[in-house]
């Protein structure tokens, strides 16, 4: 039953579907006979295995009832007997893990550290004796390091400083670890390198002009495929090695495969793939006639935008737009301004690594960004526009990478946030004085009134506190189950899900409001209360396989 | 094929024989494909790195200033030379620097191979020319030059009880180091620029550290903006080798925690990174108790 069997054909196999809907991941990889897929059930947390061709699938690793752990990347032993996978633990943070590919066995630790405190298992030496892993330290920086599989130090071969390779993989040999990184430093495109898996050399092996990345080695390790993107569409591509060496110039393998992420290639030449079906986008809609119609905003890069905000002014829509090409996990996102007059566009380059949601001061100069930057600080930034200037405003080390939940005073001189989840905080521009308002178990979500005067905050997950930002004014509780979002305009709306809902003040029944059945998080209300900014349609991964040509 | 990609990317070259390398460094160390690493030039380098011939008064080698017990750096704020005379700069510690992007406190040798030739034609170190040196231990400059930058990158540093921590031994760091630890990456913002194995980005930054008369970084490039910029060292075996800074003008491990907790000395071109850190007693005695536990075993050539 093994891979021997299987003969790498002539490359004629076109694209076919193996698996789509929810529970589809991409995180896992192809066992080498090509049958069976490991794969992150979302629903269960449980590193799962999918039988390919008869679309069964069983857990091998699960979680102890109740508690939040779940299993992230994972990867095949070459005899497909294990695999190896990164494991979110009761502690907060990813061990490195392996376990038999079967119901009920008992996993091993490899490596459980919180100081690296995230693992991407990539690969195994061909004997099995080693798991080629990314370490992310809490310096900021990624270790290539192979993990003995039987336990032991993991012996680190190359740090990088700030990046981390895509995607890394050994060659049938054992000899050359294959991985892509930053061709220059400061620049943005990447390229592919070989490294010795003794350390001795590294080797930049693709010397083109472009954007290289996800390398694979080729199963009879004459070659290596990797994926391109010269701005265009995504294409896969190869280049025959040779004793550590390129042998001519890269040629293409195959055209446009979608916005892909490589998965694995089997013994037979097989490349299993992940593409994006799913396309969220940012819609504009009236708020007085919700059913005239939820349209798309115009935009250069449909279906992959979201986190919309209006300007104070309402002329101008600042949003989200995933670039580059597909990624694991954290997405790169622009900030985009739409000038809704004109049509133009203009991104607006902020010096941070992540970006999760937007808020323009009452001023319109600067927008307030929660995220984190390069340097591993999560909190909130001030982005000046338009020239992007960057500026800490409350961020801080050990903070969450999505940052904090925000809304501006309708002075602009101070803005609100809520830290950690526990405390309400109003946080003076001039200086960076703070104070805190409110403490409650579990804070999420905070939108002000458009006056000014107040503050409503959700409190574990099933009310919303109205606070009032003038002394002699009493706090009052609204109730609303499920809430996931607030935003305030004419009125004050709430988010369940999908559901968006207005909810009167004065405690009375709220109402629910039209909306697209698949709109996500992610709302904003123009500032003369008419027209609602919406982000709708769900990222929704597909996984396929195209027979690649030999090297 | 764009010519800055040519530009950018250094010939590599393996270590040959596989250097071995303690627990906690890189396995891959860059070496220039011109001068590959072998046992014969690392042997040559290490018998001239103490051959005081190499000094034109025949008083002062390599050794004398960076001594291998003391992680190849010197007791004092600032190095002395031949005749006894007194230098601006204090002598680093050479541990790891095969892994360095940038050599002397102001980066103005690119490699090793620049950097080890400059002592000696130094008037206040070795006083003379690589030249002279070279004909006085009869070796040829390039064979000099090549043998003291191989022997350089054999000295190594590791396996402290960080690096064991961090290769998975719970047990080798207390509770005290492991909060600190936690504050060099977390609330003191160390790691910014302490980064790596190595503990150094390799980049030039202002702290405010010295007597402010040093133009550091400045004198290489000319840039106002780089006054008082010098790079980031190493802080392998730091503890055991005070003074601290480039001047040598901070005593004690727990007067360097003192001087960044204030927010390093104001200056125009301070760092926007130094800040006032607010620590507590506690936390500062628990950054020094860490800071020690970056200290491991120094090893040269392969030797040991
Ligand atoms: C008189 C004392 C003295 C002598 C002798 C001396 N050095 Fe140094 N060395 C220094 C000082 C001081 C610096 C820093 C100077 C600066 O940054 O401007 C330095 C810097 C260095 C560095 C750069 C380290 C780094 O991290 O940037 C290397 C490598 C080095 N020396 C090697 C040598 C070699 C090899 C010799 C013998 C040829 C030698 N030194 C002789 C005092 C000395
Ligand atoms: C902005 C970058 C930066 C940050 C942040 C930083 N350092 Fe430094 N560190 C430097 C530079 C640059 C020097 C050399 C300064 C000089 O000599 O003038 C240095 C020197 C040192 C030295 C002296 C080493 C020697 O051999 O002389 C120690 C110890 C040290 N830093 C510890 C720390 C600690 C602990 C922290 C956190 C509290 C810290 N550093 C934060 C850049 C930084």
């Amino acid at each position: 039953m093994l891979a021997a069997a299987a003969a790498w054909g002539a490359g004629s196999n076109g694209p076919h579907a193996w698996w789509s809907g929810p529970q589809v991941t991409l995180l896992g990889s192809p066992s080498r006979d090509g049958r069976r897929l490991s794969f992150a059930d979302p629903a269960t947390g449980a590193l799962g295995v999918r039988n390919l061709a008869s679309g069964s699938w069983q857990a091998v690793a699960e979680r102890p009832a109740g508690s939040r752990e779940f299993a992230y990347f994972s990867v095949f032993s070459p005899d497909s007997r294990k695999i190896a996978y990164a494991w979110f633990n009761s502690q907060g943070f990813y061990d490195l893990r392996v376990t038999a590919a079967e119901a009920g066995a008992q996993p091993a630790v490899l490596y459980r550290n919180e100081e690296a405190g995230f693992v991407q298992p990539c690969a195994w030496t061909p004997d099995g004796k080693f798991v080629l892993t990314l370490l992310f330290r809490r310096d900021n920086i990624s270790q290539i390091a192979l993990v003995p599989a039987g336990g032991g130090a993991p012996r680190v071969l190359r740090s990088l400083n700030w990046v981390y390779p895509k995607k890394m993989d050994v060659s049938p040999d054992g000899r050359w670890i294959v991985y892509d990184n930053f061709a220059a430093e400061g620049k943005p495109e990447r390229t592919i390198f070989l490294l010795s898996t003794d350390g001795s050399e590294e080797r930049r092996l693709v010397d083109m002009p472009g954007n290289y990345l996800f390398p694979l080695w080729a199963p009879d390790g004459k070659g290596v495929f990797f994926a391109g993107d010269n701005g265009g569409p995504e294409e896969f591509w190869c280049v025959r090695v040779e004793q550590g060496r390129a042998q001519g110039p890269p040629r293409r393998v195959s055209g446009a495969l979608g916005r892909f992420l490589p998965l694995g290639i089997t013994d037979a030449g097989i490349l299993f793939y992940g593409v994006r079906t799913g396309s969220p986008d940012v819609y504009l809609a009236p708020l007085d006639n919700l059913t005239s119609g939820v349209q798309p905003i115009s935009t250069r890069f449909p279906g992959r935008n979201g986190a919309p905000a209006w300007s104070p002014d309402g002329r101008r829509l600042a949003y989200l737009s995933r670039r580059g090409t597909e990624n694991f996990g954290q997405d790169a996102r622009v900030i985009v301004v739409l000038d809704l007059s004109s049509g133009q566009e203009q991104e607006v380059p902020a010096a941070m690594a992540h970006l999760e949601r937007l808020a323009w001061s009452p001023d319109g100069a600067s927008l307030l960004v929660s995220g984190s930057d390069g340097k591993g600080r999560g909190g909130l930034f001030l982005v000046h526009m338009p020239d992007g200037a960057t500026r800490l405003a409350a961020a801080e080390h050990d903070a969450p990478f999505r940052g904090y939940e925000a809304a501006w005073a309708a002075d602009g001189k101070r803005f609100y946030y809520l830290h950690g989840g526990e405390e309400l905080r109003s946080h003076r521009l001039a200086d960076g004085a703070e104070t805190t308002l409110l403490r409650a178990q579990v804070m999420e979500h905070l939108a002000i009134s458009p006056a000014g005067d107040l503050l409503a905050v959700g409190i574990g997950g099933n009310a919303i506190r109205l606070t009032p930002l003038i002394s002699g004014n009493t706090a009052r509780l609204l109730p609303f189950p499920g809430l996931t979002e607030l935003a305030w305009g004419r009125e004050l709306y709430a988010g369940r899900g999908a559901e968006l809902w207005a909810v009167p003040l004065d405690g009375t029944a709220p109402r629910r409001l039209g909306m697209p059945p698949d709109r996500q998080p992610g709302i904003s209300i123009r500032s003369d209360g008419r027209t609602i900014a919406l982000t709708a349609g769900r990222e929704q991964s597909e996984v396929r396989s195209i027979e690649l040509p030999r090297p | 094929m764009k010519l800055w990609a040519w530009l950018l990317v250094p010939a590599l070259a393996a270590v040959a024989g596989t250097l071995p390398v303690p627990l906690g460094l890189d396995a891959y160390m860059p070496v220039p494909e011109a001068n590959p690493l072998t046992r014969e030039k690392v042997a040559l380098g290490r018998r001239l790195f103490f051959d005081k011939r190499l000094s034109s008064d025949g008083t002062v080698s390599c050794g004398t200033c960076h001594e291998p017990e003391r992680a190849f750096a010197d007791a004092r704020p600032v190095a002395v030379g031949i005749g006894g005379q007194i230098g601006t700069r204090r002598v680093p510690r050479l541990v790891n620097r095969g892994y360095g992007r940038a050599f002397f406190w102001d980066g103005r040798a690119a490699s090793l191979e620049q950097q080890v030739v400059q002592p000696l034609a130094n008037p206040k170190e070795m006083g003379d020319s690589a030249a002279a040196a070279a004909r006085r231990v009869g070796v040829a400059e390039d064979a000099l030059r090549d043998a003291l930058a191989s022997y350089v990158r054999t000295i190594l540093s590791g396996d402290s009880r960080f690096d064991r921590f961090m290769a998975g031994d719970a047990a080798a760091l207390n509770d005290a180091e492991r909060l600190g630890m936690r504050l060099f990456t977390g609330k003191a913002g160390c790691s910014t620029c302490h980064l790596g194995p190595n503990f150094t980005d390799e980049k030039f930054h202002n702290t405010g550290a010295g007597r402010g008369t040093d133009p550091g970084r400045a004198a290489v490039t000319g840039r106002a903006e780089d006054r008082g910029a010098f790079k980031t060292p190493s802080l392998r075996e730091a503890a055991r080798t005070p003074p601290y800074m480039h001047d040598g003008s901070l005593a004690t491990l727990e007067e360097v925690i003192d001087f960044y907790d204030k927010g390093g000395k104001a200056n125009p071109q301070l760092d926007p990174e130094i800040r006032p850190l607010h620590l507590t007693a506690e936390e500062k005695a628990a950054l020094a108790a860490f800071l020690r536990a970056l200290d491991g075993k120094v090893r040269e050539a392969w030797a040991n």
